[in-house]
């Protein structure tokens, strides 16, 4: 979440001579990222991203409260002008004059929807625009100015990171006038409510929802409010409405019905109950200044589980074992006070007591550290290498790293070009290759017909790349390693490897660059996988795990036999019994044959070349013609 | 013999072809110096050795003026047509894919000191990549991971099957693999429903992971400041910037000096126009939280550990030779691009 706030209103709660880039550097490295920082006018724009738990820190003064704690790291002086929370008490507009003369009638019919509502009356609103201050930070925010009320609902938001909602009395009152119903409910599946942006929605259920008591749905809590009731020109009185919601529900909502709302941001990451006063009370004297309202009802105040103090207990030796730097104990305290937690120590241990608006995020010692590792700044701490430690790499891992690794490097030698394709395909595909779709895992919530089916073979990939990329190469040669994803009953599905081969040339191009990696991994005794042809491409496909059984690191060392070798040629006629695998075996019968050379093949008519010799004298030619006499099929 | 007139004649010869001729004249099998050994046997028989050497000497000296004059004739004719600026003899060359070199470069900078590479399933219940890692059921943080779900049962304990949207699934598993001392690294495909020129649905992960007594931030800030100096360069640094992820705590977001401007965030008075203010983005990273540990089996009391997660596709990208502006090329298949690396 980012959010868009300025300088100057950074400065109403905090006194500093950090400039605008200083503020931004510093607070960078400790606190809240600043991503960019623009001139306006004569103030400077922060767009400011919240880290996701510190949802206190989205405002004017969440930041100026942390500047407080970091800029004096930086040798920069920071202090808070006031602090809302202890300025804006309700007790100060209970105080003040006021006529009671309207009312609400609230009911809450659940106990987890709402853990704090506040609520008041405010008579004789003059709707106009807001001061120019105020919507010059509003544009600055990006937020659309529309008219003083509405300014300042959305202002408070951003100064004190509480979402508002504003009601239009006369829009909901009972027919008397003078009262208002609010029922607090759990939405019924289905329900409707049009919004202030006059679009309707159709609620999935179980939403947080107010009803004005006639059965019409007056606000989708938290996220928007509903056009029945909204502030217009014409407004003559107002609720204003701040209350605290359950974060789960909030969430809930906005991810089924897809209305998202800067105020929806803030409720769903769960805010702090005590900052609903300090928004009211705000908002009272804004209300007051820029639309001369009257306070015309009692405050309303439902607040069933008031705070209580979280205490966190630790020990000084534990910030030094995580942070792995020795800081001074008053360090340690002197960051944590002012970040707001009080501390109690007794001798080596720590007591710390969280404050409200730390209440979420800040759970168990490591999260202490946090704070004091953060600001005391991260980059203060030294650069230590990991204490070296002795562990394996399991066999069957190793094995299919260095091999696949060999297999890889071998084949783009021998001018393949490796690919990588999607671990997913689609049905189309599947049904291309006469492949069963159940037998492949499916995806339930693919974002594309292309992605939908997991692969359980690397061929038709490899057959797509080809047809693909036909056009723009003559000669196509791709390899890829990967996994493919077999299914098995109630289990995860075997994740195997596989190497697949494709080309575009002929069958024994493919199979001489399996035989040639073949002998690059001194594999001795294989038999060939098997070659399919589809159209014009020649594929194969082997297990990886299969092969790595049988690579070795060397091949068997064949002394160097010094005596004569005898090379001899002969043609033969291939035809329906004879064929180069019958040669050969019958040739190999021979105890003196080496190797068979292939010469020429002229149609049917092969040519080969055998070698001959002996291990212990010189053959002489007259023995190595008898042996090629032998070879007769 | 001494009318033989072998030296002039091959001093003569210009070709090779003419050369051949003098060889079969005087050393072919009816050669003249074949007909000088027939003569021998007519000598008696004391003198029939000292001219047999003699002949063979002469048919010596002839065979190697001959292979002269053969190199000699070589030499000319190669002065004549030699263009060193041709092209060599074309070798086919092949590639591999991008990726397999950037991983295989991470691998090699963690080998050198002490973390192994693992592999686990990327096909994942539920429960490693979310429970396992903090996050349980309905937590707000399992939005960052857009998770791709399986059609099949649920698993009773593990829940749902989905493609790991993360290498950190990986975590607990090493913990349930081996006990500390933990020194892995774990590179493997992972998944979000994600498709655009800055996301693919199947992209990379790396993930780092040191479980050890007295493990700190130091140490983590040392590792990772060690692996960008040898992947990026010598004069590169980082920083950490608080960050929160559920299963670390403290929680960092790694940046990476700009290799641009060297982290000053301008040139000659101008904004980068490469990175944000000197930096660029890395990595996410923290010490591993107590309870990713607990459920690990680890006794958080007695260890300590950090683990952090990259993008290599992210890692080739902010290397100077890889300016991709649409980042699904990698997976297209696409032989023009392919064949460059």
């Amino acid at each position: 979440m980012n959010i868009k706030i300025t300088y100057k209103w950074i400065l109403d709660f905090l006194n500093t001579d950090a400039s605008p880039f200083e503020l931004q550097k510093y607070l960078s490295l400790s606190g809240p990222s600043i991503e960019k920082v623009e001139k306006d006018k004569d103030d400077y724009v922060f767009d400011i991203e919240i880290i996701s738990n510190r949802i206190d820190t989205a405002s004017a003064f969440g930041v100026a409260q942390e500047a407080v704690a970091i800029l004096p790291f930086f040798g920069k002086k920071a202090k808070l002008k006031f602090n809302p929370f202890e300025e804006y008490k309700f007790l100060k507009i209970i105080k003040e004059e006021r006529e009671d003369n309207y009312k609400l009638n609230i009911l809450i019919k659940e106990d987890n929807l709402c853990s704090r509502f506040s609520a008041i009356i405010l008579d004789n609103v003059k709707i106009g625009p807001s001061p120019s201050f105020m919507q010059e930070r509003l544009k600055a925010a990006g937020v659309k100015v529309i008219n003083n009320v509405v300014d300042i609902s959305n202002y408070l938001m951003l100064t004190l990171g509480q979402p508002t909602h504003i009601f239009d009395f006369d829009k909901i009152s009972n027919s008397d006038g003078k009262s208002a119903t609010m029922i607090m409910r759990q939405s019924k599946k289905g329900e409707k409510i049009i919004t202030l942006d006059e679009k309707e929605v159709k609620l999935p259920g179980e939403d947080i929802v107010i009803e004005d008591g006639k059965g019409r749905l007056i606000d989708l809590c938290g996220i928007m409010g509903g056009l029945n009731s909204c502030v217009s020109n014409s407004t003559k009185k107002i609720i204003l409405f701040v209350q605290t919601y359950n974060k789960q529900k909030i969430r809930k909502t906005v991810m089924t019905t897809g209305v998202r709302t800067l105020a929806a941001t803030y409720f769903e990451k769960g805010l702090d109950e005590e900052r609903v006063e300090a928004t009211l009370v705000f908002g009272v004297y804004l209300l007051k200044q820029y639309a001369s309202v009257k306070i015309a009802s009692k405050l309303y105040d439902i607040y069933p589980r008031p705070y209580q103090k979280k205490k966190v207990a630790t020990t000084f030796s534990f910030f030094e074992k995580i942070m792995g730097a020795d800081i001074p104990k008053e360090i340690i305290i002197k960051i944590l006070n002012s970040l707001g937690f009080e501390t109690k120590v007794y001798g080596e241990k720590i007591e710390v007591f969280v404050p409200h608006f730390r209440k979420y995020d800040i759970n168990i010692a490591e999260d202490l550290v946090e704070e004091v590792a953060r600001v005391y700044g991260y980059n203060n701490l030294p650069n230590n290498f990991s204490p070296p430690a002795q562990v394996f790499q399991p066999e069957k891992f190793e094995k299919i790293f260095k091999v696949s690794s060999k297999i890889k490097y071998f084949l783009k030698h021998l001018g393949l070009n490796e690919v990588i394709n999607y671990s997913m395909i689609s049905k189309k595909i599947i049904e291309e290759w006469g492949l069963k779709e159940k037998n492949h895992l499916k995806i339930k919530n693919p974002i594309s017909t292309e992605i939908e089916y997991l692969r359980i073979s690397l061929l038709p990939s490899l057959y797509k790349n080809i047809k693909d990329n036909e056009g723009k190469r003559e000669i196509l040669k791709f390899f890829e390693i990967a996994k493919v994803y077999l299914p098995k009953d109630n289990d995860l599905p075997k994740e195997d490897y596989r190497l697949a081969i494709a080309v575009n040339t002929d069958f024994f191009d493919l199979k001489g660059i399996l035989e040639a990696l073949f002998l690059e991994l001194n594999i001795e005794s294989f038999t060939l996988p098997k070659i399919i042809k589809k159209n014009n491409v020649f594929l194969t496909e082997i297990n990886l795990l299969s092969l790595i059984e049988k690579i070795k690191l060397l091949p068997k060392f064949n002394p160097i036999n010094p005596y004569a070798v005898i090379k001899l040629d002969k043609t033969f006629k291939l035809g329906k019994n004879i064929n180069f695998k019958k040669i050969k075996e019958k040739a190999f019968q021979s105890p003196y044959l080496d190797k068979i050379e292939i010469l020429s093949l002229f149609k049917n008519k092969l040519t080969l070349r055998f070698y001959y010799s002996a291990k212990d004298r010189n053959l002489t030619e007259e023995e190595a013609k008898e042996e090629l006499n032998k070879i007769q099929i | 013999m001494k009318d033989l007139k072998y030296k002039e004649e091959i001093e003569k010869a210009k070709s090779e072809v003419v050369l051949e001729n003098l060889r079969i004249k005087y050393l072919g099998r009816k050669g003249l110096i074949n007909k000088l050994f027939e003569e021998i046997k007519t000598l008696p028989k004391e003198k029939r050795r000292e001219k047999g050497q003699k002949i063979n000497e002469i048919k010596k000296e002839i065979a190697s003026l001959i292979e002269h004059k053969k190199y000699e004739l070589k030499k000319t004719q190669k002065e004549e047509f030699f263009d060193e600026t041709l092209p060599g003899k074309p070798y086919k060359k092949g590639s591999l894919h991008p990726l397999t070199y950037i991983i295989e470069e991470i691998v090699n900078i963690f080998q050198k000191i002490g973390f192994i590479r693992v592999s686990y399933p990327e096909v994942e219940w539920e429960y490693f990549s979310f429970e396992a890692l903090n996050m349980p059921k309905g937590h707000p943080a399992r939005d960052d991971f857009e998770t791709f779900f399986i059609e099949a049962k649920e698993h009773q304990k593990f829940g749902k099957m989905i493609l790991s949207p993360h290498t950190s699934s990986g975590q607990n598993r090493e913990m349930q693999r081996v006990k500390p001392p933990i020194r892995m690294i774990n590179i493997a495909k992972t998944y979000r429903p994600n498709w655009d020129t800055t996301h693919t649905p199947m992209f990379h992960q790396f993930e780092g992971l040191c479980i050890d007594k007295n493990i700190n931030i130091t140490h983590l800030k040392g590792t990772i400041d060690y692996f960008v100096k040898e992947f990026f360069g010598k004069e590169r640094t980082i920083r950490l910037r608080p960050a929160h992820f559920q299963f670390t705590e403290p929680s960092f977001e790694i940046d990476v000096s700009c290799g641009i401007c060297l982290g000053k965030g301008k040139i000659d008075g101008k904004k980068c126009r490469v990175c944000k203010s000197g930096w660029l983005e890395l990595a996410g990273a923290g010490m591993v939280h107590p309870n990713v540990l607990k459920m690990g089996g680890i006794n958080p009391t007695v260890y300590t550990g950090w683990a952090f997660g990259f993008g290599p596709e992210r890692c080739m990208m902010m290397r100077e030779e890889m300016k991709i502006d649409d980042i699904r090329i990698l997976y297209s298949g696409d032989i023009r691009f392919l064949e460059q690396f």
